[in-house]
C-alpha cells in the first residue's frame, strides 16, 4: 500500500492554469514513471475541469470520502447489528433503510445484507465487472476485481475460500451471490465467541472488508 | 467438446478456469484514486451512466490485457469522445502536455529515442 | 416519515404487474444476443427459483446505449443449485448461487423439478 502523501503538494512548473491540480505528487514519481493510462486519465480530468464539467474540488472531495469515510461504515453497521437484534432484523429486511436509520446515507446502493449462520456461509462477487457497495465499504480490494476471483468463485467457491484460509465443513451451505444488476451486497458474519461485552467500536475493528465480502470470518485477536 | 461461445463478451468470465488468486490487497496508486473519483463525479452528475461505462469497457479490444483502472480509463475515453465532450485533437494535445510535465531525465535513453515516443 | 421518503430509503422498488412470485420455478432464456447484457453467460438456460422480487428498474441493456431504459423491467433474485449450473460441481448438493435476473430473461419452468 502506498505511503502517506500530501494532497496539496504541487510540483513547480509553468502551465498557466488558474486552478490547481492535485496531481503533481511526489508519490507519482516514487511509483515510477506514469503509464499512458495515468497520462490519459489526467488529461481527461484536466480537459473536463477546463470545460467546467467537473471541478478539482469535487474530485478532491470524492477522494477524501473514499479514503476517510466509506471504508469505515460497513464495520459500524454490522457491529450494530451484532449488538442490537432488532436492528439486525431490519438490516436483513431492507439494507438501505436500516443504514439510513443508522445515519449512513448510502448513495446509489440498494443494499442487501445476507447473514451467515451455522448452516449457511455467504460469499459475494461481481463476475461481470466489480460491482461492490462502495459507499458502505469503500473501494474493493484488488483480488475482488481480479480475473481469477471473478471467474472461479462462482464454480469453485470452496477452493477459493481455502485460498483465503477459510475452511468450511460440507454440512455448511455455501451461498454465492453474483452482484450482477442493481443490488449490492454485504455479509453479516457470525459473531465470534469471546466478544461478549465488547463495545461496538471494538467489534467493528474485527469486521474487516474481507469478512464483509465473505472470504474470511472475523477473528478474535489472540485466539485461533 | 463444447461449442464456441456465442456472443460472450470478454468481461463475461464467470465459470472460466483461472489460476490462483493473489489474496493480498495491493491498494490503489494515487492516479487510480483520482481516476476513480473522476468516474464517480461524472456518474453522479449524470454525465456518463454506469451502464455506458460498462458497455464501453466490454467493447475494448484490449480488455483481457488491461488492468482494472486501465480498463475504466479507456472506457471513459471512449464515452467522452462518443458524447462529444472532448475531441481526439484536444485529448492528444493535452496528453502531450501532461506527458511533458512528467518527463524525468533518463540517462539510459538517448534524446533521439525520447523524441520518437511523442 | 412520508411514504415517499420511505420509498427512497428502501433497497427495493415497487414492481407493479410482476409476472413471477417468490418460490416460482423459472428458467433463464437460453439466448445469446450480442450487446450489453447483465445476465451472465454461464446462467443462460439454467433452471432456478425466484428468491426475491427487487422491484422495477430501468433496463440496463438500454441505459448502456444512452437511452432512458424505460419502461422499467422487474428485477428478481433467482436461486440456483450449483449442481444444476456446473456439470461436475465439486461441492455438496446443497450449495447454491444467486443473482439478479430481469423479467424478460425469464420463462416459467413447468417441467419436473430439476
Amino acid at each position: 500500500m502506498s505511503g502517506p502523501f500530501d494532497f496539496y503538494a504541487k510540483r513547480p512548473h509553468d502551465h498557466g492554469h488558474e486552478h490547481d491540480h492535485d496531481d503533481h505528487k511526489p508519490e507519482s514519481e516514487a511509483e515510477g514513471p506514469p503509464s499512458e493510462f495515468e497520462i490519459l486519465s489526467r488529461a481527461m480530468q484536466e480537459l473536463l475541469e477546463a470545460k467546467g464539467v467537473v471541478t478539482a474540488d469535487q474530485i478532491r472531495r470524492r477522494i477524501e470520502l473514499f479514503e476517510e469515510d466509506f471504508p469505515y461504515r460497513g464495520g459500524r453497521v454490522v457491529a450494530r447489528a451484532w449488538t442490537d437484534p432488532a436492528f439486525k432484523r431490519r438490516l436483513l429486511e431492507d439494507g438501505r433503510s436500516a443504514c439510513a436509520e443508522a445515519g449512513i446515507e448510502l448513495e446509489a446502493e440498494r443494499l442487501i445484507a445476507v447473514e451467515n449462520t451455522p448452516d449457511v456461509h455467504n460469499l459475494i462477487v461481481c463476475t461481470l465487472c466489480s460491482c461492490y457497495p462502495r459507499a458502505l465499504l469503500g473501494m474493493p480490494p484488488t483480488w475482488y476485481k481480479s480475473r481469477n476471483y471473478r471467474s472461479r468463485v462462482v464454480f469453485e467457491p470452496r477452493a477459493v475460500l481455502r485460498e483465503f484460509g477459510t475452511l468450511l465443513p460440507d454440512h455448511v451451505t455455501v451461498r454465492v451471490h453474483d452482484s450482477n444488476a442493481d443490488m449490492r451486497y454485504v455479509v453479516v458474519p457470525m459473531r465470534p465467541k469471546g466478544t461478549e461485552n465488547w463495545s461496538e467500536e471494538r467489534l467493528a475493528g474485527i469486521l474487516t472488508r474481507d469478512t464483509l465480502v465473505g472470504v474470511t470470518v472475523p477473528q478474535v485477536p489472540g485466539k485461533e | 467438446m463444447s461449442d464456441m461461445p456465442v456472443n460472450k463478451g470478454p468481461h463475461d468470465i464467470g465459470g472460466e478456469s483461472a489460476g490462483p488468486i493473489d489474496t493480498t490487497d495491493h491498494g490503489m496508486k494515487f492516479w487510480e484514486k483520482q481516476a476513480n473519483a473522476l468516474r464517480s463525479v461524472l456518474s453522479r452528475a449524470g454525465v456518463v451512466k454506469v451502464d455506458e461505462l460498462r458497455r464501453a469497457a466490454e467493447g475494448l479490444e484490449q480488455y483481457g490485457k488491461l488492468a482494472y483502472f486501465e480498463v475504466t480509463t479507456s472506457a471513459l475515453r471512449v464515452l467522452l469522445l462518443e458524447k462529444g465532450l472532448i475531441t481526439e485533437a484536444e485529448l492528444k494535445a493535452k496528453m502531450a502536455e501532461v506527458r511533458g510535465r512528467f518527463s524525468v531525465p533518463d540517462e539510459m535513453e538517448s534524446p533521439i529515442k525520447k523524441k520518437d515516443k511523442r | 416519515m412520508s411514504p415517499d421518503t420511505a420509498a427512497i430509503r428502501s433497497s427495493y422498488a415497487p414492481a407493479p404487474g410482476h409476472r413471477y412470485a417468490v418460490g416460482d420455478r423459472v428458467r433463464i432464456k437460453g439466448v445469446f444476443p450480442p450487446g450489453h447484457r447483465r445476465t451472465p453467460w454461464y446462467i443462460r438456460g439454467k433452471r432456478g427459483v425466484i428468491e426475491r422480487i427487487c422491484g422495477a428498474f430501468p433496463n440496463p441493456e438500454e441505459l448502456a446505449y444512452g437511452f432512458d431504459g424505460e419502461p422499467a423491467k422487474v428485477l428478481y433474485r433467482v436461486r440456483f443449485a450449483q449442481k444444476h449450473v456446473w456439470p461436475g460441481y465439486r461441492g455438496p448438493d446443497h450449495d447454491v448461487i444467486e443473482m439478479e435476473i430481469f423479467e424478460h430473461w425469464l420463462e416459467p419452468d413447468e417441467g419436473e423439478a430439476p
